[in-house]
């Protein structure tokens, strides 16, 4: 059930983790009603910090996911919007995000196929920021947890998940498809002795979307319903920036009716 | 064997120097015993003299094959200890490894050719040596060493080439 | 009816160009020199003092304080954000490394050149590169989010079972600014060596007494010392090119690497060299100009034909520079990527537009139009002047590429202008550092390498043919 990584004459091959379990997503962009449920859902889950008005308006919101309202012709009033583009990591296979840091704060993780982003181990190049072409890296500019700093902030403490980290200043942070409910379903499954079933858990964006717009699940699992929903659609789905070949995990369903 | 006497001949110039030389090897003292200090370095050919062995060269040479090393480990050691994957690359990339070999070779080229330069020369050296601070003015010093009853004419013949002055030379703190 | 094919030139009264307005034709006895280069150190005057007291306090505020706050509160404090991750302290960092690259193509490309003019400044554009270096490591420090963890980009054994990621062109960085440290560092000392037992020789008390006493190594000039010394500043001179060639190469990888729209062009390697050399060449002047002006008795040192040489290669290399920045203009420009099209129309139009036309009327045109007259070459202030022009010029040129050029990426719902915040005190830091450290330099170091001087002056001789003095240069080494 784990993956081996197989190369030869390497010593550590220590690599295995868990089920195989290749994570992907599917987000229809014509069920998408911009309401950005799933930013406030991905906020609470992932302990994302509130920056204020000033910081948000010079690009330095701390969203993991962001909802992207595009116009097709800027003169008033023939404004045509676009649909609305949900717009997360999207975990490349070939992260380019990933060779450019010195100090191993972003790799690979083989088992699951996502990209990780070690907090404790990021020094702060912002390397992969520049790298990343959706633009979807969030750098801790200032400590926005810290209480001592930001004392009016401490009763929302209170609601923050005891099961991920909270971020200091000078380390970057981007979406990791949950990987704390990954881990958990994936301890569970393999206690239990089985592989994890479609639909046992799901990241908070997908959960929280009122459209079910975002749909989550295992992409090497040909029953599963992202690829269910991959196949009953295939003229609407399409990669972002598919030119820059990053071979992203998530398909993006866009331009029926 | 009498005891030997070392003697300073100071010259203004280099011409009159490589005189002198010769008439201390037409006297039959041998090159080791001789020592020509300067302010800027004269070839040796032009002073008649053999030519300095150095080994720079050949600890530079050694060095840049242990810079070589240590970037090879860096490129191919490091990822065979701690393999990570990362975007795609191969853990053990060709490109990176001409690079980091590259940098590691010339810092080891230079580095040990600046310590082999320390380690030929016996630097740092603050023992007493035999100097005159006119060498650094631009005159050209012969330090000779010679049987102590026999000055006498090395004085005259130096003084004849056009030395301006010939003394025996305390070592001293420089 | 003449013989000759073309109407030969009148014989009115023609200039004697007097050879011995070259240094090399015009030798003074070494002691002299040597008298000169140490005065020059311990003639003081009082405005010294109150620039350097101004530059200490620019340096202990701007960039010492500033530094701290930025350490304690965040990057937060400087104006870098999303999408413009890299600010002006990654053009600083280029910027210095671009000044420290004229210090080497003085001292080691024009040695192994032989191109003897060089002789009496090689140590001051040497010292420019270690001091430049300074800058550019602490511009880069200045840049890290967790600058107190920056030990874990250093390839050293350690207790947590990782190591640093050399498929990262900043661990490439990290690796050849370090060797290019250390080993300019150390083609400043060698030859510096027998000029600091001079100093030695000369001075008699005080504490620099014991401070060039350690430092001669207890150098005398015996021949085993300087076959020694010139063997390994050979190995140095000619070792230190290709580094100097592959420091700045690694360092455009930084930007060529990512894959941004204007950034990722195969061209900047070579680009960048070519605009170190530029900005490089430049400040040289700029320092040349400052020495000759300030020091006693660095007329006789620094002379037009030092000026000469320097506006020269200023101006091809200002050359080259265009014909590069041509290059990397016109692939995007012809088409192909609406993203580097974009990224373009933003340089050329958007509202830092008049960056992009100042870099371009100073690093191109004001060479162009100056440096080919060899008066205007040779004189001290118009080749300073047009120095300080081109630095503007190439700093705008880094300040294009990185802070304006991330602003457009492939994601435009995220294009943000970038706005320069403490990084301008900081900046300013830096420079005041840079001009602190040289002017300490100046007070305990000869700047003139003399034996290189007297070296070159015995080498050259005033040889009459027929009726013309001509200069030679005999093949001494």
């Amino acid at each position: 059930m784990a993956t081996e990584l197989e190369m030869p004459g390497v010593k550590n091959q220590g690599i295995e983790e868990g089920p195989v379990g290749v994570w992907g997503m599917v987000i229809d962009q014509d069920l998408c009603t911009g309401c950005q449920a799933c930013v406030a859902a991905c906020s609470m889950e992932n302990n994302v910090p509130i920056v204020g008005e000033e910081d948000a308006n010079y690009g330095r919101y701390m969203h993991w996911i962001r909802i992207e309202r595009l116009w097709e012709s800027t003169e008033f009033p023939e404004v045509k919007m676009t649909s609305f583009q949900p717009m997360l990591c999207q975990q490349c296979h070939n992260a380019p995000c990933e060779p450019v840091c010195p100090v191993y704060a972003s790799v690979h993780s083989v088992s699951e196929d996502l990209n990780l982003q070690v907090y404790n181990r990021c020094v702060g190049t912002r390397y992969c920021g520049n790298n990343c072409p959706y633009q979807v890296r969030a750098f801790n500019w200032w400590d926005y947890q810290d209480e001592r700093i930001h004392p009016e902030l401490v009763t929302l403490h209170n609601q923050m998940n005891p099961d991920v980290t909270v971020r200091r200043r000078g380390v970057m942070e981007k979406c990791t498809f949950c990987i704390q409910r990954i881990h958990k379903a994936e301890d569970k499954a393999k206690s239990e002795g089985r592989e994890i079933e479609d639909g046992e858990f799901t990241t908070a964006c997908a959960q929280a979307c009122p459209a079910s717009a975002i749909t989550f699940g295992r992409l090497d699992d040909p029953e599963s319903q992202i690829n269910q929903l991959a196949e009953a659609n295939p003229s609407r789905g399409f990669h972002a920036l598919e030119e820059v070949r990053t071979l992203p995990r998530i398909t993006y369903l866009r331009g029926g009716v | 064997m009498s005891e030997s006497i070392t003697l300073l001949a100071m010259f203004h110039d280099i011409e009159p120097a490589s005189e002198g030389v010769e008439k201390l090897q037409q006297f039959g003292l041998d090159d080791d015993d001789m020592n020509v200090i300067s302010g800027i370095p004269i070839k040796h050919s032009i002073l008649g003299r053999p030519a300095a062995i150095t080994y720079v060269s050949r600890i530079g040479l050694f060095g840049a094959i242990l810079g070589m090393f240590l970037g090879i480990f860096f490129i191919y050691g490091i990822p065979y200890l701690y393999p990570l994957l990362v975007g795609g690359q191969p853990i053990f990339p060709i490109p990176q490894g001409f690079i980091i070999t590259f940098e590691m070779t010339m810092l080891g080229l230079m580095g040990f050719s600046f310590i082999g330069m320390f380690v030929d020369s016996g630097f740092p050296s603050y023992t007493p040596k035999q100097y005159t601070p006119e060498i650094s003015d631009g005159k050209v010093a012969l330090l000779f060493s010679c049987p102590a009853g026999e000055q006498e004419k090395f004085v005259d013949a130096l003084k004849e080439a056009g030395a301006e002055s010939v003394a025996p030379v305390e070592a001293r703190h420089l | 009816m003449t013989t000759a094919a073309k109407p030969l030139a009148r014989r009115h009264a023609e200039e004697h160009e007097d050879l011995r307005q070259f240094i090399m034709h015009d030798p003074l006895p070494r002691g002299k020199m040597n008298a000169m280069a140490m005065e020059s150190m311990h003639a003081t005057s009082p405005i010294f003092w109150v620039v350097t007291a101004v530059l200490a306090a620019i340096v202990v505020f701007a960039l010492g304080y500033e530094w701290y706050i930025l350490i304690m509160k965040g990057q937060g404090t400087a104006g870098v954000t999303r999408p413009d991750y890299w600010g002006v302290f990654l053009v600083n960092t280029v910027f210095w490394i671009g000044i420290s690259h004229a210090g080497t193509f003085i001292s080691a490309i024009l040695r192994v050149l032989k191109i003897e003019s060089r002789r009496p400044f090689t140590r001051a554009a040497e010292l420019m590169t270690t001091f430049g270096l300074v800058q550019a490591g602490l511009s880069i420090f200045m840049h890290l989010g967790r600058v107190w963890l920056v030990y874990w980009m250093f390839p050293i054994p350690n207790e947590r079972q990782i190591w640093p990621d050399f498929h990262s062109p900043l661990m490439w960085d990290l690796m050849a600014i370090t060797t290019y440290l250390l080993c300019s560092t150390m083609y400043l000392f060698l030859p510096l060596i027998p000029d600091l037992a001079m100093a030695r020789d000369r001075t008699q008390g005080g504490w620099l007494k014991p401070f060039y006493k350690i430092l001669a190594l207890g150098f005398r000039g015996t021949e085993g010392e300087w076959k020694n010394l010139v063997t390994a500043m050979n190995i140095f001179a000619f070792a230190i090119i290709p580094v100097m060639f592959s420091v700045h190469t690694i360092v455009s990888w930084d930007f060529a690497m990512a894959s941004r729209p204007g950034w990722s062009s195969t061209v900047f390697g070579p680009y960048f060299v070519i605009g170190a050399l530029h900005s490089g060449m430049a400040a040289v002047a700029i320092v040349l100009f400052l020495l000759r002006s300030t020091m006693k008795y660095y007329d006789y040192f620094i002379r037009a034909e030092q000026f000469n040489t320097i506006g020269t290669l200023m101006l091809l290399v200002s050359m080259a520079w265009a014909y590069f920045y041509f290059n990397d203009y016109l692939v995007p420009w012809y088409g192909g990527d609406v993203w580097d099209k974009l990224v373009q129309e933003y340089t050329e139009k958007g509202s830092l537009a008049y960056l992009w036309y100042t870099m371009l009327i100073v690093n191109i045109a004001v060479p162009w139009a100056t440096l080919w007259n060899k008066k205007w070459r040779e004189t001290p202030w118009l080749l300073a002047i047009v120095g300080l022009l081109i630095n503007v010029g190439m700093y705008l040129e880094r300040y294009i590429i990185i802070p304006v050029g991330v602003t457009i990426n492939r994601m435009p719902f995220t294009w943000r202008q970038y706005e320069p915040r403490i990084e301008i005190p900081m900046t300013i830091g830096t420079f005041a550092l840079f001009l602190l450290l040289y002017m300490i330099a100046s007070r305990i170091i000869p700047l003139i390498p003399v034996w290189e001087v007297q070296e070159g002056q015995e080498a050259h001789l005033i040889r009459k043919i027929g009726k013309a003095e001509i200069s030679t240069l005999s093949e001494m080494e």
